[in-house]
């Protein structure tokens, strides 16, 4: 069940089938994860810990909020992860060996990750092949690039004070929380998202095409350049949601992002998204990047080793999706 | 008055030729249909005209007026609307978003494909829509489409095309998988768009189907119109012989008598 759908019933069934969707399932799991946690270990919900997740939370949940338009057109794109970890040392290697202006760079690296999106929108749209092997051809280009242009050493990224790094890293207090801006930024997407998915008319266009590409074209959609546009969405985002980590822990490391594209394919679809597309849900996105951050965190908090993080991680997306697979059928029956 | 006219129609499928040459006329307000065994070139035929795939060579004539037809929505901006037998609506959108997919009500125009939906609008188009087909009272203009049956499915593709009142309207094996009921509610869309002076290009397998509606009956075989007649002038056994081809040379002096 789409929210799309929920917008249009009548408060009665609303209800009913928005207990059922899957981003409201996500949710009461979201929660009760985070009382397990909050009970398992005082310190989870403490200042310093809820403004650690926050600061870590927008730069996967931004990219993640692309991949779920994607998603839900039927593509989807893994070279966010390489592509997160390109930009910023393009960026950074123009200023300090091309000693290019910082606003210069970064404008460089925006129109290299919409070069990169368009390329894997137009090798799957033009010439048909899969998303996954065009991407996954990708991932390799591009994180053999940033390895390639920067000898395999990070970079000190821009450290001097100013109005990109105030713009995509800036910190600011509320009482004793501290947040970055980064979280307007996903805040801000998101909303953007939520809007465009559901209410606008683009958004019917990106889930008629997920469903059922030769409908939505024989209507006159252009299917192909809207999976273009998403894709260089996507790839955009990952270069920005890159650039925000660059600046907020000062470096850029050719390696940043090694794996992302997995997490942030597993928020989505955690979320309620289906792989197979015509179905996406910003909110669940949403639930999902946050529960996803609150998983890695908490299970460090109540003192899970370190090296068996990933089955636990693996473990809990697992039975998410058997849950949704579940209500799915549930709903079918009904 | 001629509306549609096709003149030596030819489209490969690499080796395959799927239409050798077709040519014919439709008028105003007469129903035509087109017949023909499996793989005879039919849906072929009318993917070309509605702008599914371009045509290798030939010429497509809108009242009197020479086009190409380069997508579907240059098909839909002439006023061919095509219900086709495959592929029709999107099951994970509800029933009133596939009856305005591609042309959404919306607000703040200017916003292009970022304008917002008229969601208001779009509920109660859909509602009067159904009613008018006479499906009303059996769906809910916000179920989606994937808990719908097959029939179902099919009506809902038809009303869409009924709502913006085209010129030409062309069903791919529109009966294909209805009941009795939504058959004939099918059967009677036809007769309705004749009297408002549309003009209906139908293909089935049904041919007495055919006899219950069509003025003029087209029969293709192995990508090539084959016979053309008016349905007052032949019979069932007559019709069946020619799309089947078992007798070849009667159809011919038939068809060059006329
Ligand atoms: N996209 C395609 N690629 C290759 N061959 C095709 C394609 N579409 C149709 N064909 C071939 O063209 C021929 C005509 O097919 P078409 O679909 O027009 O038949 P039809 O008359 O509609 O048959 P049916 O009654 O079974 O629907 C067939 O031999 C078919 O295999
Ligand atoms: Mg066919």
């Amino acid at each position: 069940m789409t929210i799309a759908a929920e917008q249009e019933m009548p408060r009665s069934k609303r209800r009913s089938s928005l207990i059922r969707s899957p981003q409201f399932s996500s949710l009461v799991i979201l929660i009760v994860l985070l009382a397990v946690f909050a009970i398992a270990d005082g310190n989870f919900l403490s200042p310093l810990n809820i403004s650690n997740m926050m600061a870590f939370l927008p730069e996967l949940g931004i990219i993640a909020l692309g991949m779920t338009l994607l998603l839900t057109a039927g593509e989807f794109d893994l070279s966010v992860g390489a592509v997160f970890g390109l930009a910023p040392v393009v960026v950074m290697l123009l200023v300090q060996n091309g000693g290019f202006d910082i606003g210069i760079a970064l404008l460089a690296g925006l129109l290299l990750c919409i070069a990169i999106g368009a390329v894997n929108g137009l090798i799957v749209t033009k010439i048909g092949i899969s998303s996954f092997l065009v991407t996954l051809s990708m991932l390799l280009v591009v994180r053999g690039a940033a390895l390639y242009i920067t000898q395999g050493f990070p970079l000190k990224s821009w450290d001097q004070p100013g109005f990109f790094v105030t713009l995509l890293a800036g910190s600011f207090n509320i009482g004793t929380f501290r947040f970055y801006t980064s979280l307007w930024w996903f805040i801000g997407l998101s909303l953007l998202a939520i809007y465009v998915l559901h209410y606008a008319k683009l958004g019917n266009w990106i889930s008629a095409i997920g469903s059922n590409r030769n409908a939505a074209v024989a209507r006159g959609v252009p299917a192909d350049a809207v999976k273009v546009w998403l894709f260089i969405l996507t790839s955009v985002l990952a270069g920005l949601a890159g650039m925000i980590s660059a600046f907020r822990i000062s470096a850029a490391s050719p390696v940043a992002g090694t794996g992302y594209e997995l997490e942030v394919i597993a928020m989505v679809v955690v979320g309620g998204t289906a792989l197979t597309g015509g179905r996406g849900t910003i909110l669940g996105t949403i639930v999902g990047a946050l529960m996803l951050r609150s998983i890695r965190n908490g299970i460090v908090l109540i003192g899970v080793p370190g090296l068996a993080y990933n089955i636990f991680v693996g473990v809990i997306i697992l039975a998410m999706l058997i849950l949704h697979a579940l209500l799915q059928k549930n709903a079918a029956r009904s | 008055m001629e509306v549609l006219r096709l003149h030596n129609l030819q489209k490969s499928f690499g080796s395959v030729r799927a239409l050798k040459s077709a040519s014919f006329t439709l008028n105003e307000g007469e129903v035509v249909a087109l017949l023909g065994d499996n793989g005879a070139g039919k849906s072929t035929l009318i993917k070309a005209i509605s702008g599914v795939f371009p045509v290798d060579r030939g010429d497509i004539y809108v009242r009197g007026l020479k086009v190409s037809i380069r997508s579907t929505r240059g098909a839909m901006d002439l006023g061919i609307e095509t219900i086709h037998q495959d592929t029709s609506l999107a099951p994970d959108l509800s029933i009133a978003r596939n009856l305005f997919l591609g042309r959404e009500p919306v607000n703040l125009k200017w916003l292009g494909v970022f304008a917002p939906l008229d969601l208001a609008k779009l509920r109660d188009a859909a509602a009067a829509l159904l009613k008018r087909v006479g499906i009303s009272k059996k769906l809910d203009a916000d179920a989606l489409v994937s808990t719908l049956s097959g029939g179902e499915r099919q009506s809902i593709a038809i009303s869409r095309a009924m709502q913006f009142a085209a010129k030409v309207i062309i069903l791919d094996e529109p009966t294909n998988n209805l009941g009795v009921e939504e058959t004939h509610g099918v059967l009677r869309f036809v007769k309705e768009m004749r009297a408002a002076g549309h003009s209906v290009l139908l293909i089935t397998h049904n041919i007495h189907h055919v006899f219950q509606v069509a003025d003029r009956i087209i029969v293709m075989r192995r990508g090539e119109i084959v016979a053309e007649q008016t349905v007052a002038d032949t019979d069932l056994l007559t019709v069946e012989s020619i799309i089947t081809g078992a007798d070849m040379s009667a159809l011919l002096k038939e068809t060059r008598a006329k």
